[in-house]
């Protein structure tokens, strides 16, 4: 294998470094075969796809089935489906304070509801943004900029913002006083603090989803809106009949990936509430599953870690459900 | 009523003017097409009479309704893409529908036409299926048939048979103009293929950098192109055309030498031009004949199709390549010397300044009047 001589700087730079590659790479070629080649390469990010990935499930799935509070497998007792069992033991799931592990059953609940908002929210508020951004509207590219940038943000540093945004004395409230408004502990109060968790939310990951939903946008034919438009459809036929179905499998996506990371929230959140306050009202599944392993000097992993095998699996069910409806609509 | 009328039709992208002051009139039941090469602005013209783009100028008629402000849906005009933009997610039933359900029509009716429309096309086996499982040729038909079902006043084609292959080209080429006969309705189609402007066609406009060119019969504009542009652009393969000078003025036409010591002499009104004067002359590839006196031709290289050959080469001593057609078998060996001369009367003869065609003698123009 021998490359041509490049005479520009970069083609010199590139020849170097082939250079040094090539007697390495062709007596891996030797030693292996040239059709095995390719998982030659795929082999370290694989190893390391492994060590973070895939073992952690393999530990966490194991440690679902220990007990005790020690770190190492080996510290710990084998006690079968006993965590699942104090999980799951309840005398009306309806009502968290009958269950065993209450705190558990009051972040399932708040995490439904808060995933059934979220979900809607802002899948609608991406949907009407892209839609929007699709347009050719003056100053389109800062737009898009500006709605994506929170994206790009730390968590934490979202959460701190907006805890500082809806203080007691923070911005929102100066603005309400000016307005003559009397000022409100947002974050104190049960109703308002599920609202802004909601919005805050939305607002993070709503850049994310605009930007999938506006590619999809962006991939429908100009034809099919110009033969609508002869076909005498209305903005409103327009939107549904040809804009919507054909976004469909863009929408799948994104509710796939919405639900799941929905399901998950735990860092804004975390930060903005105080740690899911006020009580237990913001408190989600995933912290309940960090306070049990690490929250308190308990080390509960056995516990947690039976708590997250069954999230796995209730958004592996989640997401197999979905793709099947797609593909239903597909054909 | 499916008449046009195009008065002074402007269109400019900002600073780039695309069209320049169109003027153009099509009776109703007519087929007329737009032809002209990339660029040329005959799909912005088609589209503006859509309704898909604004005029920066100027003002549509069709029907003798100012259309200027109306919707693409209010001008009653149908459009077959040249992508079909068929609706993917929807059945071929549904695609000839969606127009008629906008409109409101009552199902019954919607259920006739897309029936009367699906005969008319074949289509009948193809409705409950959706466009990709349907092949090019069939797309076009139910492309054809979202059009037909409106029952518009004015069809508009855009390059329709571009993605179809060469067979299928030339059969939906006659399905379309079948289907003119049948609807008599005013279509408008637009090309950049000069042998589906000159088969189709009652009337073709020729379009070049945003002007019409010619407009007229397909072979109105093949004998009497206005121009050098129009004249190069239809007929295939394309016009000779030489150098010359009017070396004598007679009665009835003028004598050009294009040297090789063969005076030629051209059918043009002797009043437009003088003795000394330079001239372009434009020959056919099929209008020269072979053998005998004439200019003296080496062979490069010919095509045979079977039916008919064409032979490139030169003029002894010159560059400039020259096509020369000639029906049937004819094999020339390279290096052959023919002789060619003009078919008398079939010269065209341009101003080089100016690109336009000469007036032609009087009564060559009365007889081919006559003729037409």
């Amino acid at each position: 294998m021998s490359t041509p001589k490049s005479t520009d700087l970069g083609g010199r730079a590139l020849d170097f470094v082939m250079g040094i590659v090539e007697a390495p790479i062709n007596g891996f070629e030797r030693l292996m075969g040239r059709k095995r080649m390719p998982y030659l390469f795929l082999a370290p990010n694989l190893v390391l796809f492994g060590i973070f990935t895939f073992l952690p499930i393999a530990i966490a799935v194991g440690y679902a089935f220990t007990g005790g509070t020690g770190l190492f497998v080996s510290d710990r007792p084998f006690v079968g489906f006993d965590n699942f069992r104090q999980l799951l033991q309840c005398e009306d799931y309806l009502r968290p304070g009958s269950c065993r592990e209450s705190l558990f059953w009051t972040a399932i609940w708040n995490t439904l509801w808060f995933v059934g908002f979220n979900v809607v929210a802002t899948l609608l508020v991406a949907l009407v943004t892209a839609l929007i951004l699709n347009r050719a509207i003056a100053a389109r590219g800062f737009f898009r900029a500006m709605f994506f940038y929170p994206v790009l943000l730390s968590p934490v540093v979202i959460g701190l913002i907006w805890k500082w945004f809806l203080d007691r004395n923070g911005l929102l409230n100066a603005f309400l006083q000016m307005l003559g408004v009397p000022p409100e502990i947002f974050l104190l109060d049960v109703g308002w603090s599920r609202f802004f968790v909601v919005v805050v939310s939305v607002w993070f990951h709503m850049g994310f989803y605009t930007l999938i939903l506006l590619a999809g946008l962006q991939a429908i034919p100009k034809d099919l809106y110009e033969a609508a438009a002869i076909d005498a459809a209305s903005p409103r036929r327009t939107l549904f009949r040809i804009t919507l179905p054909l976004l469909g499998p863009n929408l799948l996506v994104v509710l796939i990936l919405l639900m799941i990371r929905s399901v998950q929230i735990f860092d804004e959140a975390w930060v903005l509430t105080n740690g899911g306050g006020p009580g237990t009202a913001n408190s989600f599944i995933v912290q309940y599953i960090y306070q049990m392993a690490f929250g308190s000097d308990l080390r509960l992993f056995g516990l947690a870690s039976a708590a997250s095998v069954l999230m796995g699996l209730v958004l592996l069910a989640l997401t197999l459900i979905q793709l099947r409806l797609g593909r239903k609509m597909e054909s | 009523m499916g008449n046009l009328k195009l008065t002074s039709v402007t269109k400019s992208f900002g600073a780039l003017t695309v069209l320049h002051d169109i003027d153009l009139t099509i009776d109703n039941g007519k087929f007329v097409v737009f032809v002209g090469p990339s660029g040329c602005g005959k799909s912005t013209l088609l589209r503006i009479i859509a309704g898909l783009e604004d005029i920066s100028g100027g003002g549509i008629e069709i029907g003798g309704r100012d259309v200027v402000h109306l919707s693409p849906a209010e001008r009653k005009i149908a459009m077959v893409f040249q992508s079909y933009a068929l609706y993917p997610h929807m059945s071929v039933r549904k695609n000839l529908a969606f127009g008629l359900e906008n409109l409101k029509f009552k199902r019954s009716e919607i259920d006739a036409r897309i029936a009367e429309a699906a005969r008319m096309l074949a289509l009948e086996p193809y409705l409950d299926r959706k466009p990709r499982q349907l092949s090019g040729g069939q797309r076009q038909r139910v492309a054809i048939g979202r059009s037909i079902v409106r029952n518009p006043d004015i069809f508009l084609f855009d390059e329709p048979l571009s993605n179809l292959d060469a067979a299928l080209r030339v059969q939906t080429r006659a399905e379309i103009t079948r289907l003119h006969r049948q609807l008599k309705t005013t279509m408008i189609y637009v090309t950049h293929d000069q042998v589906e402007a000159m088969t189709m066609a009652d009337e073709i406009v020729v379009l070049n950098g945003g002007r019409i060119e010619q407009v007229g019969t397909p072979l109105e504009l093949f004998d009497k192109p206005r121009n050098l542009f129009v004249a190069g652009f239809l007929g295939s393969p394309r016009m000779n055309i030489l150098k010359g000078k009017v070396v004598a003025v007679g009665e009835t036409g003028v004598t050009v030498d294009v040297g090789y010591g063969v005076p030629l002499q051209a059918r043009i009104d002797p009043a437009a031009v003088a003795a000394g004067q330079a001239v372009l002359l434009g020959i056919r590839p099929a209008h020269f004949a072979v053998g005998g006196e004439g200019l003296p031709f080496v062979v490069q290289y010919h095509e045979s199709l079977g039916t008919e050959t064409y032979v490139y080469g030169t003029f002894e001593g010159s560059e400039e390549q020259v096509i020369v057609h000639q029906a049937g078998h004819f094999a020339p060996e390279r290096g052959a010397l023919l002789r060619i001369m003009p078919q008398p009367g079939r010269m065209h003869v341009f101003d080089p300044d100016s690109g336009l065609a000469l007036p032609r003698a009087i009564e060559e123009r009365s007889a081919a009047h006559e003729h037409a």
